[in-house]
Formats: C-alpha cells, sequence, structure tokens
C-alpha cells in the first residue's frame, strides 16, 4: 500500500523530472533541428517563417525516464504497459515524420502499440458506463485495439495551429486525473504526471508563436498514452467526453471525405488565408469539414484567436467530463439510483 | 455568440453518450433468454446482448452523422 505522503513526493519527484527535462532539453534540441535543416514552414504567418520539427523525442526522453524513476518507486506493471504503447506510438510517428507514409499507415500501425497493454494484462474486464459497469472480456479486447489508433489519430488531426495539441492535453487530462483517481487506483494517476507536466513544459515552446512543432512522433505520443492511462485507469468514457471537440474534428473529417488520407493529400482546402493572414472557411462544398471549420463558418479569425476557441471548447467538454464523474460517483457510491 | 452552436453541439453528443451508457446499463444489461433451459441460454443470451450494444453504437454514430450534416447546412451552407 502506497500512503499519501509517498503519493505526494512520488508526484512532486516524477511531475519535476519530466517538466525539468522537457523545459531544458528542448532550447538545445530545437538548436540542433535548426542546424540539421529539420524546418517545416508555418504557413498561417507573415513570411511563412520555418520552424524545426519534431518535439517527439524530447517530450518522449522526458516521459521515459520519469516513468522509470516510478518504476523503480512502485513497481506496477502498468507502468511498463503504458510506456511500451507510448514507445510503440512515438516510432511510427517518426517514421512518419521521416517518411510521409499512406494514409492507412498510422491507424494500422496503432493497432500494434495497443498490444503490450494486452499481453501484459493490465487492463480490466469491466467497462466503467458511468451509471454502472459491464463485463465485456471479449468485446473489451476490441476495443482496446481501436481506441489506441481512434485517440492517436485523433490528436494528430486536431494539432493544426500553434499550441493546440499540447494545449488541448493539459486541459483534458485534469478529467482524465480526476476519474482515474476515483476510478482506479493511485499508480495510474502517478503514471499520468510525467504526461501532464512534459505537456506544461512542452507548452512554453510549442504555444503561438511556435518555437518547435511536435510533428508526427510528438502527437502519437501524446494521443497513444492518453488513450492508453483511459484504459488502464478505467475512465474510457470519461476521456471520451473530454477529447469530443478533438472526436468531433476527426468524425466531421472522415465523414466528409468518406475514407482515411492523409490532410495533406486533401486537394481541397477547409480554410483559406486571407490577405491580412487572418484564416476564413472555404466557400467550397467539396471542401473536408472540421473543427476549424465550423469555428471560422460566422467569418475569419486570427490564428491565435482560433486556438483560443479551441482551448474553450476542450474546456467546456472537460467540464462535462468532470459532470460525468459526479455521476458515475453518486452512482457508485449508492447516492443516486435509477 | 460564435461558439453557441458548437457548445449545443458538444452538449448533444454528451447526452447521446449518456443515453446510450444508460441503455446498455439498464436495458440491454440485465437482459437474459431462456431458449433451451441450460448453460446454452448463458451464451445465446451474451451472443444477444454483444450484438445489441455493437447495434447501439452503430446507431450512436449514425445519428451523429445525422446530427453533423444538418449542423452543418446550417453553420456552413447559409453562411
Amino acid at each position: 500500500m502506497i500512503y499519501p505522503l509517498d503519493i505526494t513526493i512520488y508526484g512532486i519527484i516524477v511531475s519535476a523530472i519530466s517538466f525539468l527535462i522537457v523545459f531544458f532539453i528542448t532550447p538545445p534540441f530545437i538548436e540542433y533541428l535548426t542546424k540539421k535543416g529539420r524546418v517545416v514552414l508555418d504557413y498561417h504567418k507573415p513570411g511563412k517563417p520555418k520552424v524545426p520539427r519534431p518535439a517527439g523525442p524530447v517530450l518522449l526522453m522526458g516521459i521515459v525516464i520519469s516513468e522509470i524513476i516510478l518504476y523503480f518507486l512502485i513497481s506496477d506493471v502498468k507502468i511498463i504497459s503504458v510506456l511500451l504503447t507510448t514507445i510503440i506510438a512515438f516510432i511510427i510517428g517518426y517514421i512518419d515524420d521521416l517518411k510521409t507514409m499512406p494514409g492507412w499507415f498510422k491507424p494500422a500501425a496503432l493497432i500494434l502499440a495497443a498490444v503490450p497493454i494486452i499481453v501484459l494484462g493490465t487492463h480490466g474486464n469491466y467497462l466503467n458506463l458511468i451509471f454502472d459497469s459491464a463485463f465485456i472480456p471479449i468485446l473489451y479486447i476490441l476495443l482496446i485495439l481501436s481506441i489506441i489508433p481512434i485517440v492517436g489519430n485523433t490528436i494528430n488531426s486536431i494539432d493544426v495551429f500553434n499550441g493546440v495539441a499540447t494545449g488541448f492535453i493539459i486541459i483534458t487530462m485534469i478529467p482524465l486525473l480526476v476519474g482515474v483517481i476515483l476510478f482506479s487506483n493511485t499508480d495510474v494517476f502517478l503514471i499520468g504526471l510525467p504526461l501532464l507536466f512534459g505537456c506544461i513544459a512542452m507548452y512554453q515552446y510549442h504555444k503561438y508563436p511556435s518555437k518547435i512543432f511536435l510533428g508526427d512522433s510528438g502527437t502519437l505520443l501524446l494521443g497513444s498514452m492518453y488513450a492508453a492511462l483511459s484504459i488502464v485507469g478505467n475512465s474510457e468514457i470519461i476521456g471520451v467526453i473530454a477529447l469530443l471537440p478533438a472526436v468531433m474534428n476527426s468524425f466531421l473529417f472522415l465523414s466528409s471525405v468518406k475514407k482515411i488520407v492523409e490532410h495533406r493529400q486533401v486537394k481541397t482546402r477547409p480554410v483559406t488565408i486571407c490577405d491580412d493572414f487572418r484564416l476564413m472557411a472555404s466557400k467550397d462544398n467539396s471542401a473536408p469539414a472540421t473543427l476549424v471549420r465550423l469555428i471560422l463558418a460566422r467569418g475569419p479569425l486570427s490564428e491565435q484567436e482560433i486556438i483560443t476557441r479551441i482551448f474553450i471548447l476542450a474546456a467546456f467538454s472537460s467540464l462535462l467530463a468532470i459532470i460525468s464523474i459526479a455521476i458515475q460517483y453518486a452512482f457508485m457510491m449508492g447516492k443516486l439510483s435509477l | 455568440m460564435r461558439l453557441f452552436g458548437l457548445f449545443m453541439l458538444i452538449f448533444i453528443m454528451w447526452i447521446m453518450i449518456m443515453t446510450v451508457s444508460y441503455f446498455l446499463v439498464f436495458i440491454i444489461g440485465p437482459l437474459h433468454i431462456n431458449v433451451f433451459y441450460n448453460t446454452t441460454d448463458r451464451l445465446i443470451s451474451s451472443i444477444i446482448k454483444a450484438s445489441l450494444a455493437i447495434g447501439l453504437v452503430i446507431v450512436l454514430i449514425l445519428l451523429l452523422g445525422l446530427l453533423k450534416t444538418k449542423y452543418l447546412q446550417k453553420a456552413l451552407l447559409k453562411n
């Protein structure tokens, strides 16, 4: 049993390690990437500045080191399964960063990232359904194999503006961590802290105007680790509710293009850039529907204004997730019944 | 307010998720079918429950698609 004081101390240790590694390693890594010429254009700004990419390796370093230290402290196999899932997702993303792969590659390859959770048996057999839980041992395996690719790609597809993916994960991690501590155990809560604090540190460089882009390695790592935490922490539905704006974005995109393709492969862009570098929703009916296109439906906005609105939507869905947690907790404690 | 429509869309999606959860727990969960009055009934019940649950999720996705189309027509095409 871990005592509350130990949890606090371990939590501070792993959070600080993850934060400090990402915060202090990112600036030299930005220099390294710039020297190597691994930069991409930021199309939404005047002069299209070159921004280094990917930040995934630094995020991974911070998370891996803090999780290994946590393993020495609490020796829970769940750490290994979440870590392996994260590392596999990072490798898949890094391959895509180095060489542009076809649209099917990321969703298909990310199924592999779900395997450690199943093989190490760190998932439950019960799916928490707010009002109660359902015993679905076989269906649950299929669910795990689909949750990791869906969430990984969902976070990947929302990262279209400076700081969106890291800011989005920071906001939506709050209900997930609350859910995990109430419906699972403190170990999973501790496993989640390096992701949150790694993201807070990375946000300092990723926020508008970005000094570094996450790349596919960074976004797939974030999405897959978030999904893995929700699975081992028995908070899958809470995670889905918190991610609703991102889920909606993927759903809108998929249902309008009708197939799995890379965003860059889409011929008609969902948004266009005005002369003053504000963004405007495409008037072309064949353009794919995305969350940003819907935000811009009532008129053009600057990049910063769009980012703020995405964060407001994330805060709203996180609030709904917290209400769901309260309902689930009330049912669990027998204070509510139907 | 510019985001009101999107807030409503997310809220409706949340209500739909909660409704599906309610159905799965209180309607489909307790369902038990007796055909042969032996252990086979448990298997039959499980298959029927799993099929109903998957069907319900498919209905949820279809409803979300319908909701999306309506919202797109209202928000994008009118502008």
